[in-house]
């Protein structure tokens, strides 16, 4: 199953939303959803999720045209807004079943599909609860449940991270990797970058309605001209390294930090290594040369002006 | 037992599941337990008192009525006050929280949200009759009251109650701030306190429904006609509360005016018709009259409302208009879309005043000779309704495109209204120092209330001149519009393009 968005594009009044976007996410695969905010991320996820119409372009789950027909696309997308379920008179239990009702499911199929979701999602110990009564994580995870009622070959999530502390997000990151695993196709926007890069196959980032960038993480963290930014300590001569880096031909720009210097050198890892060769050769004592990896978080500040 | 299992299962099954999830929040609620709880103290308590403290009970053969009035009241304050003013509140607040939008990604319609919520609401309703009944009982075993009054009654309260229920839950509805909401949810109390002070008045007053008993009534045509009437009325007003308020949640890309328009000419042709038969039965003008005021006013708005809709249609909507060109026209007066809408609402207008006139010249012997004074300001109603509604339009196109959008098309017909109504009128008063009728001359409701002056004609001249005018001005947009409504041939799908956007730094839309 493959989601195509084609050509998206929302105005809003004389305000243009989204623009003219377009990428494709497939089953099994994780894509970051990526811009600062105001870029539009909300826009495309509630057109997906059949929320909003599209001013013109058109998203596909593979032949199913959400525009033309959005109560089928419906049943084919779990949608997590990013707004949680606040009620304080339902439990965790009768919350997911009326929306099990609400997808069509009868009888004892109803009953296990919910007993199944709560256990998928560590909701069962907790089913009694009142929703009010909830973490945030704890509700992030009913959201979660909800969504995978109908068991939906695409998941839609609006900053699912948002607000959870470390622990919630493991939870959540591992509780992602499953669906993927099951070969459901998420699209997932979040302000949290790290934890993007560690659970995505790929990203799209963008920018006032716009796609700057979007491709594996891989392609879109590669720089166009190969560079690398590397971290240097030396027990001794210090100034005299730095001044020294300063001077060699292939050092696009050093900067002194704490008790060490970060250097970004233009060229292959070859270049890297005969660099930490000459600076041993010279004299210096270096004890640590740190290669830093570039991720989606340096990719994102890189080709985002922060324009809102 | 395996038998009563699978029918439960089956109903179970069966249930909307917005009045399954309802009922478990307002049984796990402490709202509803409260008001039950102080509802069963309260007939308690009256009804030991009355036992206690009336000696005559033994000997009046009024007792059971006295006490039945005090219940009765109590249970349809209760039921008034309460139930549609928890249920509106709750969908108020929904829609604040927009939790409503995650009811519209299940396969629910909004029509199911409303009708299961209404139908939740009116369980409670039942809850709290079943909860006084038998104190109700009781009284009819004290004399002075027939049960056939004691059911009718009660049915007449809970028509009015359910009809409550739905007008709180389209005020819940609203896309509005809290503040608006809470303005006009003060309106609807004021006016439920109103209805609830009436029908007690009508109830109990020495000529009232139960002074002389109901059931001795029951084989008068008279007695079902009003029944009937009542009947129709409510459930007219429920049906169209629903499906404004389904309209009111639905998503802004659906066909909402459709459903609406065709139950409110539905309404309007049974109305009429009931308005006739009235008319003849008691050979009088007054039903018709009430009719085409009623029809005139609500149109009138209509048009306010029909204008702020949008004026170009989304493909979800474009896919469904009939290719015929013979239904084309019929849907386009039907059909979600500002130009169809004032065109629907002119035409109801007009036919609600032609009707009139043809009744009033096919049987003159009904009318006193007037009713054409009082037809003209509905006619002049209506024009001005027509002009103001097209007028805002044209000016929110031509010079305020860029500030307002076509949703407040109907706040500058509000000002419009505002300014030729109230500050042209006050200036002259101030200019010349007294109070002249011509001054109203733009006011819809002006020649309401000079309805037997010199002003009608004039203020008729005006508005006519007002309509053609505005109207001429608008023609473009409306044939624009009536342009555009037609079914697509064929869906436009863009083959992807190896540059997406030329400011974009994105070569080509690839999976990632």
């Amino acid at each position: 199953m493959q989601v195509n968005i084609l050509n998206l594009t929302k105005d809003f009044g004389a305000a243009r939303a989204v623009d003219d976007i377009s990428f494709s996410v497939s089953s099994g695969e994780i894509i970051g959803f990526v811009g600062p905010n105001g870029a539009g991320k909300t826009t495309t996820m509630r057109i997906l999720a059949t929320l909003d119409e599209p001013t013109s372009g058109d998203a596909k789950i593979d032949d199913l045209s959400i525009v033309e027909l959005p109560e089928k696309a419906r049943q084919l997308v779990g949608y997590v807004p990013d707004a949680l379920p606040m009620h304080r008179d339902i439990s965790v239990h009768e919350y997911l079943d009326f929306f099990a009702r609400a997808y069509g499911l009868v009888g004892p199929q109803r009953r296990q599909v919910v007993e199944d979701v709560e256990e998928f999602t560590n909701l069962t110990a907790m089913r009694e609860k009142t929703l009010y009564a909830l973490s945030k994580g704890m509700k992030q995870r009913v959201s979660l449940a909800r969504s995978l009622l109908h068991d939906p070959p695409v998941l839609v999530m609006d900053e699912p991270a948002a607000g959870l502390d470390p622990r919630a997000r493991v939870e959540l990151r591992e509780l992602l990797r499953i669906l993927s695993s099951q070969g459901k196709a998420i699209l997932i926007s979040s302000h949290i970058l790290t934890e993007l890069s560690e659970i995505c196959d790929g990203a799209v980032i963008i920018e006032q309605g716009r796609i700057i960038t979007l491709g594996t993480l891989q392609d879109i963290a590669k720089p166009e001209v190969e560079q690398h930014t590397v971290l240097i300590r030396a027990l001794n001569r210090q100034d005299d390294m730095y001044n020294s880096l300063l001077l060699h031909p292939n050092i696009a720009a050093a900067n002194r930090l704490v008790d060490q210097i970060e250097v970004k050198i233009n060229g292959s890892e070859e270049v890297c290594s005969d660099l930490l060769d000459n600076l041993v050769r010279d004299g210096y004592r270096i004890v640590e040369f740190k290669q830093q990896g570039s991720d989606l978080e340096t990719v994102f500040m890189n080709v985002t002006k922060g324009e809102e | 037992m395996k038998s009563i299992d699978n029918l439960l299962d089956r109903i179970d099954n069966r249930l909307n599941p917005i009045v399954v999830k309802e009922l478990r929040q307002a049984v796990q609620g402490k709202f509803l337990i409260v008001i039950l709880i102080c509802f069963l103290c309260l007939q308690l308590l009256i009804m030991g008192l009355f036992l206690i403290t009336d000696e005559s009970i033994s000997t009046s053969f009024n007792a059971g009525l006295n006490t039945f009035r005090v219940l009765q009241s109590i249970l349809f304050g209760t039921c008034l006050l309460f139930v549609p003013a928890y249920t509106g509140i709750r969908l108020a607040s929904e829609r604040a929280d927009a939790n409503v939008d995650l009811l519209f990604i299940t396969t629910l319609a909004p029509r199911s949200i409303i009708w299961g919520k209404f139908l939740a609401a009116l369980v409670i309703t039942v809850l709290l009759y079943s909860a006084g009944m038998p104190f109700m009982t009781f009284t009819y075993l004290l004399r002075g009251v027939d049960l056939p009054s004691v059911f009718i009654l009660l049915a007449l309260n809970f028509i009015v109650v359910a009809v409550s229920i739905q007008c709180a839950m389209f005020i819940g509805c609203i896309p509005a701030n809290r503040v608006f909401k809470v303005i006009l949810g003060v309106g609807w109390f004021v006016i439920i306190i109103v209805i609830f002070f009436t029908l007690i008045a009508i109830t109990f007053a020495p000529d009232g429904l139960l002074d002389a008993g109901m059931g001795s009534q029951l084989g008068s045509w008279k007695f079902w006609r009003n029944a009937l009437t009542v009947l129709v009325g409510g459930l007219s007003l429920i049906g169209i509360c629903a499906l404004l308020s389904a309209a009111l949640i639905s998503p802004v890309s659906t066909n909402r005016a459709l459903p609406v328009r065709i139950f409110i000419t539905a309404v309007w042709i049974l109305s009429g018709a009931s308005a006739a038969i009235w008319s003849i039965d008691v050979n009088d003008f007054n039903p018709i009259m009430v009719w085409a005021i009623v029809n005139t006013l609500l149109h009138s708005t209509g048009l306010f409302v029909a204008v702020s809709e949008r004026e170009r249609l989304g493909w979800r909507v474009r896919r469904t208009v009939p290719r015929r060109w013979v239904f084309r026209p019929l849907a386009f007066l039907f059909y979600s879309g500002a130009a169809g809408g004032v065109a629907w609402a002119s035409l109801i207008i007009t036919l609600t005043v032609l009707s009139a006139v043809t009744w009033l010249t096919v049987f003159p012997h009904m009318g006193t000779g007037d009713e054409m004074h009082r037809i003209a300001p509905l006619a002049i109603l209506g024009l001005y309704a027509f002009s103001y509604a097209l007028g805002a339009s044209l000016i929110r196109r031509n010079f305020l495109a860029d500030r307002v959008t076509g949703p407040h098309t109907w706040i500058i017909a509000l000002v419009l209204l505002g300014v030729t109504t109230t500050i042209i009128p006050l200036s002259l008063f101030f200019v010349h120092g007294k109070w002249e009728e011509n001054s109203l001359v733009m006011s819809p409701l002006g020649a309401f209330l000079f309805h037997e002056s010199a002003v009608v004609p004039f203020s008729l001249a005006v508005s006519i001149f007002c309509a053609v005018v505005i109207g001429a001005l608008n023609l473009p947009w409306f044939f624009r519009q009536f342009g555009n409504f037609r079914a697509p041939l064929k869906r436009k799908q863009k083959t992807v393009p190896k540059e997406t956007n030329p400011d974009s730094e994105t070569e080509s839309p690839k999976s990632p």
